[in-house]
């Protein structure tokens, strides 16, 4: 740019006035920066609702490859792969999603698959990475469908109609399809068969050691379940195998939680039972004469038996009859292994 | 005499610019000004959030609530759902008791997932149609179905049939964009406080029918018409699932429907509120239409081999004035087909 003619230079003052001047709008400029990034949280809420409810029939963007690498004959792909982890898991599946979350959920892929020669009968195959086999077999054994029939295949599989469901190490498969004819359901289990063989885990989900310590006569075949947390509406209470039994008309429940130590065990039962009566109303019965220790609570019409015995926490609830809860009481003691005097 | 020198041009002062200059930096002027214009016009969010200028509580959902003093409740028992829909109106006194000439009628569904009908995750597609096509002959200006699936709303319309059925019905199906939501505060309410509720669908409409079908719920213990509402909510409303009774409360203070109809064909007995398998379901063969969600869903909980007691928001909501736990007191007409 030409000189104009005539100017005088700025002086010192005139210099730092113009020099604050800058300043002040470039602290204007970084306030506003910085202001920006602290929305009011309406904003955000709606910002958030805008995004979410702005999808229309895509899944979330990711760049994660088809479930298997290869599909068994027969079957296609019909959507990309979605991806959950627990803070949207239950975007997916809404109020289930706490089963998961409390049974260690790491986080779940999905895709739906349809038959190439009929694309009406579909499934939506459900990966859940549950971290551990224990927790697959959690969640897997609590949604079991009373009536399934137990297949051969990963660790511990059941189907039940059109639905089939397979633990293989940490994880949990779900196979759901739009029908249940053989067809469908043939390529339901081809479609689980191949993720087990490709899928190589560390460890596999063996409930046998704890299955064993319920009493065989009576129990109700495929009932062993592993219950993750608020077991019975009780919040100490994570952890718990529970089998249900054959009691006259109706059935009750056995329960045992193998705990770290016999202090922990026997802290958990006094819990227990206070819970039960405290919470739920109950009142104590004067104590069995077998196992030591155990206490029997009447819970209005149905009774609660609880005891410790070494690391183990164990009773029955919801026996018909305070006979009935002290007997298995008994039982389920006697399955227990001796404590150290 | 002191001599009068002419004034001195001030050391300051510049000679007049050139027409050249003075057009150069009128050119620069105008570069710079229209420069600034551009980036703040490409900055400007032209899709905000919200209108975070309106009263919260104005974007919450008018009351459509029938007030006729007529019979609060029927229970229908049958298999075949749009025939017990049919009955169930007509216990109610016809379905022109509420639906008017040129009235605008929202169906508010439960299509919160990707699944078949037949696995009764959500409402049944048959019982929808069959109410869009009656309020449709009834006068009905416009039927409008909706609901807000959080994942993949398009999927969710289409597999659980609801969107073929709806279209076929000669109703309007809409799945909730971003314009549709407006931050809303529910009076008195603790939980629904500037959130995003689905008010777009709303225009034009001047009666309210939720469809649900009986369900349990993991969380909730039951899904049925007041936990149906939970897909008027946007954002990352899975949060409210730490109260869940609290929330569906609050749901059934903010939504005031002309009747809601409980589809209790099926029940989902386990295993909800996704379901799965068939095997959690049940044949209950009852379907119940009622100006009363609360009654609605307390006879509901029966059908799942439970009493209100056991699902505590039906007791809030009653104790709020909400409706009625007793639903023996609507002196329900009890029809079979």
């Amino acid at each position: 740019m030409p000189a104009i003619p005539n100017a005088r230079r700025p002086s010192a003052v005139e210099t730092a006035v113009s020099l604050g001047v800058l300043a002040l709008f470039a602290a204007v400029l970084a306030w506003m920066l910085v202001a920006q990034r602290h929305f009011n949280p309406a904003v955000t809420v709606a910002a958030a609702a805008a995004q979410s409810a702005g999808k229309t029939g895509t899944a979330p963007a990711t760049a994660a490859p088809d479930l298997l690498a290869s599909w068994p004959a027969g079957l296609r792909p019909m959507s990309a792969v979605e991806t959950f982890t627990a803070a949207t898991l239950s975007d997916k599946i809404d109020g289930k999603a706490e089963l998961y979350l409390s049974a260690g959920f790491v986080a779940m892929r999905c895709q739906r698959v349809s038959l190439a020669a009929n694309p009406t009968a579909w499934m939506e195959f459900f990966v859940y990475d549950m971290g551990a086999p224990a927790n697959a077999f959690s969640v897997h054994s609590s949604q079991k469908r009373p009536g399934s029939a137990d297949v051969a295949l990963g660790d511990y599989a059941y189907r039940a109609g059109n639905v089939l469901c397979v633990v293989h190490g940490r994880y949990y498969l779900e196979l759901v399809a739009a029908d249940d004819q053989a067809a469908t359901m043939m390529a339901a289990s081809a479609l689980a068969q191949a993720f087990v063989a490709t899928t190589a885990v560390e460890d596999h989900a063996d409930v046998s050691r704890d299955a064993a310590l319920f009493p065989p006569e009576g129990l109700v075949a495929g009932s062993v379940t592993l219950l993750s947390a608020d077991v019975f509406g009780f919040d100490q209470l994570k952890d718990v195998f529970v089998a249900r039994y054959r009691e006259g008309e109706g059935e009750v429940t056995l329960f045992v939680a193998r705990r770290a130590a016999p202090a922990e065990a026997s802290r958990l039962a006094t819990a227990l039972q206070s819970f039960f009566v405290t919470d739920c109303g109950g009142r104590e019965l004067p104590p069995p004469a077998a196992p030591a220790g155990a206490v029997v609570i009447d819970s209005g019409g149905a009774f609660d038996g609880v005891f410790a015995s070494g690391p183990f926490l164990a009773g029955v609830h919801q026996a018909p009859s305070r006979e009935a809860a002290e007997r298995w009481l008994v039982r389920l003691h006697q399955r227990l292994p001796p404590s150290p005097p | 005499m002191t001599p009068v020198h002419p004034p001195s041009p001030s050391p300051s002062a510049a000679p007049p610019p050139s027409r050249r200059e003075f057009l150069r930096r009128g050119l620069q002027a105008s570069a710079a000004l229209a420069a600034t214009g551009g980036l703040g016009a490409w900055l400007w969010n032209r899709h905000p959030p919200g209108d975070f200028n309106r009263s919260a509580s104005a974007a919450l959902l008018p009351d459509f609530s029938a007030r006729d003093g007529g019979r609060g409740m029927s229970i229908v028992t049958g298999q075949d759902r749009p025939a017990m829909l049919r009955r169930g109106l007509e216990a109610m006194g016809g379905l022109g008791r509420f639906i008017r000439r040129g009235d605008g009628v929202l169906l508010k569904v439960n299509a919160a997932f990707a699944t078949p009908a037949i696995l009764g995750a959500t409402s049944n597609p048959e019982l929808v149609a069959e109410l869009a096509r009656l309020c449709l002959a009834a006068g009905a200006a416009f039927v409008v179905v909706t609901d807000n699936p959080i994942n993949d709303p398009e999927s969710c319309f289409n597999l659980c049939g609801l969107a073929p059925a709806v279209r076929a019905a000669g109703a309007k199906l809409t799945v909730p964009h971003a314009a549709d939501f407006v931050p809303g505060t529910l009076p008195g309410g603790q939980l629904i406080r500037n959130w995003p509720v689905l008010s777009g669908p709303f225009h034009g409409v001047t009666k309210l029918v939720g469809i649900a079908p009986v369900k349990s719920h993991n969380r909730a213990g039951a899904s049925m018409t007041m936990k149906n509402w939970y897909g008027l909510l946007g954002g990352r409303r899975n949060q409210f699932h730490q109260d869940i009774n609290g929330i569906v409360v609050e749901l059934a203070m903010m939504v005031k429907p002309t009747f809601v109809v409980l589809d209790g064909t099926t029940s989902m007995m386990t295993n909800g509120p996704t379901g799965g398998s068939l095997a959690d379901l049940k044949a209950t063969n009852t379907l119940v239409v009622s100006t009363d969600p609360v009654a609605a869903d307390a006879l509901g909980a029966t059908l799942l081999d439970r009493t209100w007691r056991d699902l505590p928001y039906i007791g809030r909501a009653a104790e709020r004035g909400l409706g009625t736990a007793d639903f023996e007191s609507l002196h329900p007409e009890r029809v079979a087909v």
